[in-house]
C-alpha cells in the first residue's frame, strides 16, 4: 500500500493512541464492594476467561499449561509455575495483565491479543480487588508434572556406571589388555578386521602430537627406534606425560570446553588482565595430574575449600576463574545489567562441561528432550545468584572491581583500611572545595584525582575470581539463597521459589537446612559423587576423543537424548569405573588408552571394512587427523628454531586507567609472541585471525571438538603470509648452519617436518629442485652467497605446504 | 547472467609448470590425477535450493548505527506539526516520554509509484519504482550490538551463523576461485566479525572480509623479497604437489587429502582472479559516473557498490557492504544533522548500483537489500537528535521476485510502533530465504544436539511483498 492512501487521523486520536501504546498506567484503585463487583465479573470478566483462557488454564483443559488454572479465585491467586496470576488491587503487578498486554515475551492468549476493551475490563476488575463468586474450592488434584523423572532415568546416561567384565573374544592373541577386548568384541560382532599396527615412526609422531601438540625431534625418533625393549613405547608415554608441553596441550583442550577467553564479552569486550592466571592454573593442574574430582572442586568452589598455605589458598581462588570467566552481556551498568544471562552462561557451560547435559535449554522452559525441568535449572541458578562475580568493566562503568586479592588475609585488611582512609581524605578535600565555592575546574580536577586513586588496584596480585555474595546493587534479583523460577527466562516474571538442589534425574540432593552461603561446595560434592552417573563418563569420553578424534559418545557435550549413543557403552563404563578407582588420575587414563593395541593401529585402508564401516566408527583403524590450529603454528615455530618454550604470563593489555572502550570503539588487539599458541591472547568477541582461519575454538561457547575445514584462504596463508615466510627463512638458516652435507641436510629437513627421512625418489626430486632454483636465482643478480639460502627457504615453504606436514597418521 | 568461468585446472597446472621449470615427471603425475575422475569432497559445489528460486544471489547493504525511519523513508506528517508540547517515546536508551522532534528533511514523491522519500536520499528517490519499501520492520533489542547481531544472524545475544554463511551452506558457489560470501567493511560494525562469521557452520562458509585498499583479501600477494625470481611460487607449488601426490597414494586416495591439494590450486587462481575482480580499469567512465565514482578511488562506498556488481557477476553468492563502523555512523543521538553526510555517502552509489544491475539484466535474479539495526525515536534525544528505537524501522528490497514500487506495512502516526503488517527480523529473514528458494524452517544444521536455523523458532514469509 501507499502511504498516501492512509486515512488522515486527527491529532487527539493519535495522542490517545500513542499514550496507550507507550505509557504504562500504574494507577491503583480502591476495592469496590460486593454486588457491583460480582456483576462486573459476570458480565465483563468471566466470558473473557471462559472464551480465551479456560482451554489451557482450567480443570477441564486437556493439559494444564504452566500449571496455572484460572477457573477459581484461589487457583488464580495461587498461580502457576510463574507465580500468582493476579494481585488483587494491583493490575500492574498482576501477571495476567502483563500477559494480556503483550508487553513482554509472555503473551497470552497466544493466538491473538485481546481487544483493548477486554484488557481494560480485566484491569478494572483487578483494581476492584478481583471480586470473584466462583467456587473457592481448589481441586486437590495437582496437574501432572511435564517431566517424568522415573521414565527419564531409564535413559542409558542416567543409569549408574556399571563395571562390566570384559567380553569374550575369538582372537585372544590380539588384545593387549581389557580395552582391546571391548573393541575387538565389537569388531568381531560386526565382521570387521583390525588393520596392522602402525610403524614405529608414525606411532611416535602420533603419540608426541597427542600428548604435547608438538612433533618429535629427530633425536627422539632415533632414540625410540633404537630402543628394542618391550617397554619402549611405555617409556615414551611416560616421558611425554612428564613434559611441561603436556599440560599446554591438554590444558588447551580443557580451555576449549570451558570457552576460555581473555576478555569479558560485553559490548565493548573489556580485557581481563588477570584471566591468564586461571589459564596457567589449568595447565599446571594437568601437569601435576591433579585428580579430576579435586580439579572440579577447585573450579566450582575453590574459595570455600580449606587451604594448607597461602599459596594453596591463592590457587584455589584462581581456579574459580572458571566461574568468573562466564560471559558478560550488554552495556548497562544499572539494574538492567543482565546478570541472568551471565548465570545462564555459567549453568550452560557447567552442564555441558561436567555433566554432558544441555542445562541451558531449561532456562526458558522444561527441556524438550531430556528430563530436566525449568525448576532444575533454577535450583542450580540459586548457587550462582548467591555468588559474587567480579566486575570486568563495561562501557558505562569502566573500572574493574570485586576482584579477589591474593595476599595473606592480614596484610589485606591493613591495605583496605589505609585505602579507605585515603579515599575519605579525598572526599573531605572535595567537600571543602565545594563548600568554599571553588572554581568548577578545581573541583573537577579533585574528583578526577579521587577517581584515579580509586581505580588503582590494591597492592596485591588480583584474581578474576568469585566469592559467596550477591552482585548488589546491580543485580535485580540478587539474594544469597534460593532463586525463583524466571518464566520464559525473563527475570521480570519471577515465579516459584526453588530450593537449591541437584537436578532430580541425577539424585536431586538438597542443601542442609542450616546451610550458609552459596552452597557451591556441596554442588561440587554432588558433581564428583561416585553415584553420579555422568561426571566420570563425560571426562573419560573426552580423553578418549582427544586420542581417537571421536568420542565413544560422538557428542561429548551432550549425553542427552539429542546426543549420540555410545558406540561402546561397556567400554565407556569400564573406563569410567577405572578412572574413579584410580583416584581420578587423568595421566593414568592416557597410559591405559595409549598402551592398548587399538591406539597403536595404523591408518591403513581395508576395502572390506570400508564397505560396512566407512568412518571406522568401530576403530578397525586409527583415524588420520589434521593438526589443529595451535599445533600448526607451534610446529612452524619449533622446526624453525623460533619457539620460545617459556610459559606465557600476562598479556600486554593497555593500562586499566586508560580503558575507554565502548561499543563504538570496542577493545580489539592481536599480540605477537613466539610462545606456544595456548598463550595467545584470545578475545571473547573477536577471534584471533590465525585461530579463526584454522578452525580454532569458538570463544563464545563450549567447543567440545574442533572442526576441520580446508579452505583456499588457509592455502593462501601458507603460500604468502609473512609469518610463514619468516619461519621458512629461519628454518633454512638453521639447517644450513647445522648440517654442511646437502644429502644429510635434506634428510634432516624431512625428519623435522615429516618425522621420517625422504624416500630415494623424494631425495632426488629435492636435490634436483634445489639445483633448479639455484640456477634460476643465479640469473636474478643476487649475491652468490645468498643463492643456497634462498633455495632452502623455497624448499622450506614446499615442506610447510605439504599435506604430510599437517596430517598425522 | 552467466558467471565467468575460471580457468580449467589443466591450464593452471600448465601455468604452474612455468616454462620448463617443473620436471616432466611431475607434470605427468599431476595431469594423471586430473583424468582419474575421482570425486573430491567439495562442500562449496553448487547446490539447488528447496524450490526454484527467484534470486540467485544477494547484495546486502547495511547502514550501521540505526537509521531514522521518519527522516528517510517513513513520512509522518503529524511529526512535522510537532511543536514541543506533544510527547512520544523518547531518546537515549529509554522509552520515557520526550518532546516530539520534527523531521529535518521534506518528503517528495519519487518515480511513477509516487512513494514519498525525504530530501536526504534524492537519487534513491528516483529509483523507487524498483524498490519495495517496508515501513513496519521491528526488532527486539535497543542496543546496537545485539540488534546488529540479530539482523545478521537472527540471534540477539549468542553468536550464530550469519545470513551469508547460511546461504553459502545452502547453495554452495558457482565460482570456486572466489569466496562464496564477501563482506566489504572498511571498519567493523557493532559485534565485530561475528556478524559475518560462520559460527558452527563449516569454515568454508565464513564471510571473507574485504578491507578496501591495497590488499582486499589477506595473503593474495606473496611478500616481496628482493632478488626473488619470478615463477618461484609455481615451482614451490609444483614440488609440493608431487610430494602430496605420493602422500595421497600412500594414504588410500583419501578425499580430505585430495580436497586440500585442490585448495592450493584454487588459492593460486585466486591470486590472479581476485585482483582481476577488483580491477576496475576497464569500467567505462560512464559507468563510474553512474555510481559517482572517481577513477583511482578504491575506498569509497561508490567503489564498494561497483565491486558488489563485479563480484555478483563473478558468481559470489552473498555480498555485504557495511557503510560505517561502530563509530561515526548513523547513531545520531545529539543531532539529526549527522545523518546528512552519511546519506550523501551512500545515496548516489546505491542508486547507481540499482540502475547498473537493471540495465545489465542482473536485477532479475539479484536481490538487493538495504537495512539497519533499528530505527530512531519520534521523541527528541540530546539537543536535536533521536534515540534508539527497535519497535519500528524502515528497510527495503529490490530485484528478484520482489514487488517493485510498493510500500509494505506502516507505523503509527508518529512512527512509534507498527500500525499494520509487522515484519519482524525473523520474518524478514524467512522472506529473503524464500526468495532464494529455501523454506527457512528446513534450512537447518545440526549443532550441539539440536537443529539450528537462521530464524530460530520463528519467522513467517511476508507474502504481500512477493511477486
Amino acid at each position: 500500500m501507499n502511504l498516501l492512501s492512509t486515512p488522515r487521523i486527527n491529532i487527539s486520536t493519535w495522542i490517545a493512541l500513542a499514550g496507550c501504546l507507550i505509557f504504562v498506567s500504574s494507577s491503583r484503585g480502591s476495592n469496590v464492594p460486593g454486588p457491583d463487583g460480582i456483576e462486573f465479573f459476570e458480565k465483563r470478566v468471566r466470558p473473557v476467561l471462559v472464551e480465551h483462557c479456560y482451554s489451557c488454564h482450567s480443570s477441564s483443559a486437556k493439559k494444564i499449561k504452566g500449571k496455572l488454572r484460572l477457573d477459581s479465585r484461589q487457583a488464580s491467586l495461587l498461580g502457576g509455575v510463574s507465580g500468582p496470576a493476579i494481585v488483587p488491587g494491583h493490575p500492574a503487578e498482576s501477571l495476567l495483565i502483563k500477559a494480556v498486554r503483550y508487553d513482554k515475551d509472555l503473551r497470552m492468549p497466544p493466538k491473538g491479543k485481546l481487544t483493548a476493551t477486554q484488557i481494560a475490563d480485566l484491569e478494572t476488575w483487578i483494581k476492584m480487588g478481583a471480586p470473584d463468586p466462583r467456587d473457592a474450592k481448589l481441586a486437590t488434584e495437582q496437574p501432572k508434572a511435564y517431566i517424568d523423572i522415573a521414565e527419564g532415568k531409564k535413559f542409558w546416561a542416567f543409569q549408574s556406571v556399571k563395571s562390566p567384565s570384559p567380553p569374550r573374544v575369538k582372537d585372544t592373541v590380539w588384545p593387549i589388555h581389557d580395552v582391546d577386548r571391548f573393541i575387538l568384541a565389537k569388531l568381531e560382532a560386526k565382521g570387521l578386521k583390525p588393520v596392522r599396527l602402525a610403524d614405529r615412526r608414525s606411532l611416535l609422531r602420533r603419540a608426541t602430537y597427542d600428548l604435547t601438540g608438538l612433533p618429535p625431534t629427530p633425536e627422539e625418533i632415533a632414540a625410540f627406534l633404537k630402543d628394542e625393549t618391550p617397554e619402549a613405547f611405555a617409556k615414551v608415554v611416560d616421558r611425554l606425560l612428564a613434559s611441561p608441553a603436556y599440560g599446554e596441550r591438554w590444558g588447551r583442550h580443557w580451555l576449549d570446553v570451558v570457552r576460555y577467553a581473555d576478555t569479558a564479552g560485553d559490548n565493548s569486550d573489556y580485557p581481563i588482565p588477570q584471566m591468564y592466571r586461571y589459564r596457567n592454573w589449568v595447565i599446571a593442574a594437568f601437569n601435576l595430574d591433579m585428580p579430576y574430582d579435586q580439579f572440579i572442586h577447585a573450579q566450582i568452589a575453590g574459595d570455600l575449600m580449606p587451604a594448607r598455605s597461602d599459596r594453596e589458598r591463592a590457587d584455589h581462588i584462581i581456579a574459580t576463574g572458571y566461574l568468573a570467566n562466564s560471559r558478560r552481556h550488554g552495556s548497562y551498568e544499572d539494574a538492567r545489567y543482565p546478570w541472568h544471562l551471565t548465570i545462564e552462561d555459567t549453568i550452560d557451560n557447567l552442564g555441558k562441561t561436567f555433566l554432558g547435559l544441555t542445562m541451558g535449554c531449561a532456562r526458558c522452559h522444561d527441556h524438550k528432550f531430556d528430563p530436566l525441568g525449568a525448576e532444575d535449572y533454577y535450583a542450580l541458578y540459586g548457587f550462582f545468584s548467591s555468588t559474587r562475580y567480579p566486575w570486568p568493566g563495561i562501557e558505562l562503568d569502566r573500572a574493574q572491581h570485586d576482584l579477589i586479592p591474593l595476599g595473606g588475609s592480614g596484610d589485606l585488611e591493613k591495605a583496605m583500611i589505609s585505602r579507605q582512609a585515603k579515599l575519605a581524605e579525598f572526599d573531605k578535600a572535595i567537600k571543602k572545595l565545594e563548600a568554599d565555592k571553588s572554581p568548577k575546574e578545581k573541583i573537577q580536577a579533585a574528583k578526577k584525582d579521587r577517581e584515579k586513586f580509586a581505580k588503582q588496584p590494591l597492592p596485591f596480585e588480583l584474581a578474576y575470581a568469585v566469592v559467596d555474595g550477591k552482585n548488589e546493587p546491580k543485580k535485580r534479583i540478587g539474594q544469597v539463597g534460593d532463586a525463583r523460577v524466571q518464566l520464559k527466562g525473563e527475570p521480570e516474571y519471577p515465579g516459584k521459589l526453588v530450593p537449591r538442589r541437584f537436578p532430580l534425574v541425577l539424585g536431586g540432593q538438597t542443601l542442609a537446612k542450616d546451610a550458609k552461603g552459596s552452597g557451591r561446595l556441596q554442588l561440587a560434592n554432588w558433581l564428583t559423587d561416585a553415584a553420579n552417573p555422568l561426571t566420570a563418563r563425560v571426562m573419560v569420553n573426552r580423553i578418549w576423543q582427544y586420542h581417537f578424534g571421536q568420542g565413544i559418545v560422538a557428542t561429548p557435550n551432550n549425553f542427552g537424548k539429542q546426543g549420540r549413543l555410545p558406540t561402546h557403552p561397556e567400554l565407556l563404563d569400564h573406563l569410567a569405573a577405572q578412572f574413579v578407582a584410580n583416584g581420578w588420575s587423568i595421566k593414568n587414563m592416557h597410559r591405559l588408552i595409549m598402551l592398548s593395541r587399538v591406539y597403536q593401529l595404523s591408518c591403513d585402508d581395508d576395502d572390506a571394512n570400508l564397505k560396512s564401516d566407512a568412518n571406522s566408527e568401530f576403530l578397525w583403524r586409527f583415524p588420520r587427523r589434521r593438526l589443529d590450529a595451535e599445533s600448526i603454528r607451534d610446529t612452524l615455530l619449533m622446526v624453525s628454531g623460533n619457539l620460545d618454550p617459556k610459559p606465557g604470563g600476562p598479556h600486554p593489555f593497555p593500562n586499566p586507567s586508560a580503558w575507554d572502550f565502548t561499543q563504538h570503539k570496542p577493545f580489539k588487539a592481536v599480540y605477537a609472541t613466539n610462545r606456544r599458541s595456548v598463550y595467545l591472547m584470545t578475545q571473547r568477541i573477536q577471534r584471533h585471525p590465525f585461530l579463526a582461519l584454522f578452525d580454532g575454538p569458538d570463544t563464545n561457547s563450549s567447543t567440545d571438538s574442533r572442526t576441520t575445514s580446508t579452505t583456499p584462504l588457509q592455502a593462501l596463508f601458507l603460500m604468502n603470509d609473512p609469518f610463514v615466510h619468516e619461519q621458512a627463512r629461519k628454518f633454512a638458516a638453521r639447517l644450513l648452519a647445522e648440517q654442511p652435507d646437502e644429502s644429510k641436510r635434506i634428510d634432516r629437513a624431512f625428519q623435522l617436518t615429516f618425522g621420517r627421512p625422504p624416500t630415494d625418489s623424494e631425495a632426488k626430486q629435492t636435490r634436483d629442485y634445489l639445483t633448479q632454483v639455484v640456477d634460476k636465482i643465479r640469473t636474478s643478480g643476487l649475491a652468490a652467497d645468498q643463492h643456497r639460502l634462498r633455495a632452502w627457504e623455497s624448499l622450506a615453504r614446499v615442506l610447510f605446504m605439504s599435506n604430510e606436514f599437517v596430517y598425522v597418521n | 547472467m552467466t558467471p565467468s568461468t575460471g580457468i580449467s585446472r589443466r591450464e593452471v597446472l600448465r601455468s604452474m609448470v612455468g616454462g620448463s621449470m617443473l620436471l616432466p615427471a611431475i607434470l605427468a603425475e599431476l595431469m594423471a590425477e586430473e583424468d582419474s575422475g575421482r570425486p573430491s569432497a567439495d562442500p562449496l559445489a553448487p547446490r539447488e535450493p528447496h524450490f526454484p528460486p527467484k534470486a540467485r544471489r544477494v547484495i546486502f547493504l547495511f547502514s550501521t548505527g540505526g537509521v531514522s525511519h521518519m527522516d528517510t523513508f517513513d513520512y509522518k506528517p503529524t511529526l512535522f506539526r510537532a511543536d514541543g508540547r506533544m510527547t512520544g517515546a523518547g531518546g537515549g536508551l529509554s522509552l520515557e516520554p520526550r518532546p516530539l522532534l520534527r523531521p529535518r528533511w521534506a518528503f517528495r514523491r519519487g518515480g511513477q509509484c509516487g512513494t514519498l522519500v525525504s530530501d536526504i536520499f534524492p537519487h534513491l528517490r528516483e529509483q523507487m519504482d524498483d524498490i519495495c519499501l517496508i515501513n513496519s520492520m521491528t526488532t527486539d533489542n535497543n542496543e546496537h550490538f545485539q540488534a546488529t547481531l540479530a539482523i545478521h544472524t537472527g540471534s540477539f545475544f549468542q553468536a550464530r551463523p550469519s545470513f551469508g554463511s547460511w546461504l553459502s551452506y545452502g547453495l554452495g558457489t558457482v565460482n570456486r576461485n572466489l569466496p562464496s560470501f564477501v563482506v566489504f567493511a572498511p571498519a567493523l560494525p557493532y559485534a565485530g566479525a561475528q556478524v559475518f562469521a560462520n559460527d558452527f557452520l563449516p569454515a568454508y562458509h565464513q564471510g571473507t572480509r574485504v578491507v578496501p585498499g591495497p590488499e582486499p583479501i589477506p595473503n593474495l600477494r606473496r611478500p616481496a623479497v628482493a632478488g626473488e625470481p619470478s615463477g618461484l611460487q609455481q615451482m614451490e607449488l609444483g614440488l609440493a604437489g608431487v610430494f602430496n601426490q605420493a602422500h595421497l597414494q600412500r594414504n588410500g586416495q583419501a578425499s580430505d587429502l585430495a580436497a586440500r591439494i585442490r585448495t592450493f590450486e584454487t588459492a593460486f587462481q585466486m591470486q590472479t582472479e581476485a585482483p582481476e575482480a577488483f580491477d576496475i580499469s576497464r569500467e567505462t567512465s560512464e559507468t563510474l559516473r553512474l555510481y559517482g565514482l572517481d577513477r583511482g578511488d578504491t575506498q569509497s562506498f561508490a567503489w564498494q557498490c561497483l565491486m558488489a556488481r563485479r563480484l555478483a557477476e563473478r558468481g559470489v553468492r552473498f555480498i555485504e557492504l557495511i557503510d560505517s563502523g561502530s563509530s561515526g555512523n548513523w547513531d545520531s543521538h545529539s543531532d539529526m544533522g549527522q545523518h546528512e553526510p552519511l546519506a550523501r555517502k551512500i545515496d548516489r552509489p546505491i542508486a547507481g548500483l540499482l540502475r547498473d544491475l537493471k540495465r545489465r539484466g542482473m536485477l532479475e535474479d539479484t536481490l538487493v537489500v538495504w537495512t539497519t539495526e533499528f530505527g530512531r525515536t519520534p521523541g527528541q534525544d540530546g539537543a536535536r537528535g533521536r534515540g534508539h528505537h527497535p519497535a519500528v524501522f524502515s528497510s527495503w528490497l529490490a530485484g528478484a521476485g520482489v514487488k517493485a514500487g510498493i510500500v509494505h506495512g506502516s507505523s503509527d502516526p508518529i512512527g512509534a510502533t507498527v500500525a499494520e503488517n509487522p515484519v519482524h527480523i525473523h520474518d524478514f529473514h524467512a522472506t529473503l530465504l524464500h526468495l532464494l528458494g529455501f523454506d527457512h524452517a528446513r534450512l537447518t544444521y545440526r549443532h550441539a544436539g539440536r537443529d539450528f536455523r537462521l530464524t530460530d523458532v520463528r519467522g513467517e514469509v511476508v507474502h504481500g511483498i512477493l511477486q
